[in-house]
């Protein structure tokens, strides 16, 4: 045994000496630019990489195709972040568990530069978007969550902003489609074998 | 005067000239215009299915093929109308982020952006390419087969929480 060990030795160190080189070519690219400083916590997403950088909050039709609006849209346009370099990164999703996105945290920082914090998300694909945990302000001390979805939809739909659950069981718009539709789309009367089937 | 001096007295007037002109212009223009990165998209037609961008490319709800459809068509709406942005996933596998539906944008989970999540569409429209992602400005939906990936056959409802207890 101890004989065969020694005769792939050779082998073995071709092979360590690929690996190592192949981990030297591959570790710069596998961190997000930041990454030593972020504290973005991880969500288990594909490719997920924690990154903490600078950029321009703006409005991205309007970085794109000229079509600007005032204050960024005021909440009815997707935001992104616009970094030094040119480059626009998409941002996709805050720090909030209940499928919220980010632009209810962005809007109020429209046009300003800002550092933020969180999670480049995406496996095999062009670019990742991001998902901002934390932010702050140009000129600000201290990184806050990106936690202002919920008040947003709140003020939005007052009526129910206090009833029990949480809000995509009391959405009004969701609601809607439902009765219309189902939970499948395909109409209420498709849920029901289905429902049978599955619970 | 010769002919030389006479064309270079010219150009220098019209330099001068155009300048005058433009100054003021590029001034103005930088107040109205949008950024200077805007660019002209490419005009197209998409076919493919509405989908949900963030359980699609981040893997939170389970694999791809079960993130999509009728067995996901519930937690799209969710994500739509929570503004998370919506894509369209074209056949060849690409995802158009939507930025604009016939008129209206896209991050305030417009009743109508609900109304066709996990629809086949075909879109006509302008596509704008930056940095890795593709953007769709939708001008119409052009057709709408409704929903036709009847996934809910082999996934049943992802995630299962999209039918509420008093439901089932």
């Amino acid at each position: 045994m101890r004989a065969l060990v020694k005769r792939f030795a050779p082998v073995r160190a071709v092979l360590a000496s690929a690996v190592l080189a192949a981990a030297m070519t591959v570790a710069p690219a596998a961190f997000a630019e930041g990454a030593a400083e972020s504290q973005a916590k991880s969500w288990g997403l594909l490719g997920e990489e924690m990154t903490r950088f600078s950029g321009k909050v703006v409005d991205i039709l309007c970085e794109l195709t000229g079509d600007c609006a005032d204050n960024c849209g005021n909440g009815s346009r997707h935001l992104g972040l616009l970094r030094e370099d040119g480059r626009l990164v998409p941002v996709y999703k805050n720090n909030q568990t209940s499928f919220n996105g980010a632009v209810a945290d962005l809007l109020p920082l429209c046009g300003q530069t800002i550092e933020v914090d969180g999670l480049l998300v995406g496996e095999d694909v062009p670019a990742k978007f991001l998902q901002v945990q934390l932010i702050k302000p140009e000129g600000a001390s201290e990184f806050y969550k990106a936690n202002g979805w919920t008040e947003a939809w709140k003020r939005r739909f007052p009526e129910q902003a206090e009833g029990k659950g949480p809000w995509f069981r009391r959405d009004p718009r969701i609601l809607e489609q439902i009765k219309e539709k189902g939970y499948l789309g395909l109409g209420p009367e498709a849920d029901r074998p289905v429902i049978a089937e599955w619970y | 005067m010769t002919v030389r001096q006479r064309l270079a007295g010219l150009s220098e007037r019209m330099q001068n000239g155009v300048r005058q002109t433009a100054l003021p212009a590029v001034l103005l223009g930088s107040f109205l215009a949008g950024p200077a990165m805007a660019a002209t998209g490419e005009r197209t037609q998409i076919t493919g299915e509405v989908m949900d961008t963030w359980c699609y490319f981040s893997g939170v709800m389970g694999g791809q093929e079960a993130v999509v459809g009728s067995s996901h068509h519930t937690c799209a709406m969710w994500c739509a109308a929570g503004g998370i942005p919506v894509g369209v996933l074209a056949d060849d596998g690409t995802v158009y982020m939507v930025l604009k539906l016939e008129g209206k944008t896209t991050a305030d989970g417009d009743p109508a952006l609900l109304s066709i999540q996990s629809d086949r569409i075909t879109a006509d429209g302008f596509v704008y390419e930056r940095d890795g992602f593709k953007y769709l400005v939708v001008e119409k939906v052009v057709s709408n087969e409704g929903i036709t990936n009847l996934n809910h056959n082999d996934f049943g409802f992802i995630p299962p929480f999209a039918v509420p207890e008093g439901d089932r």
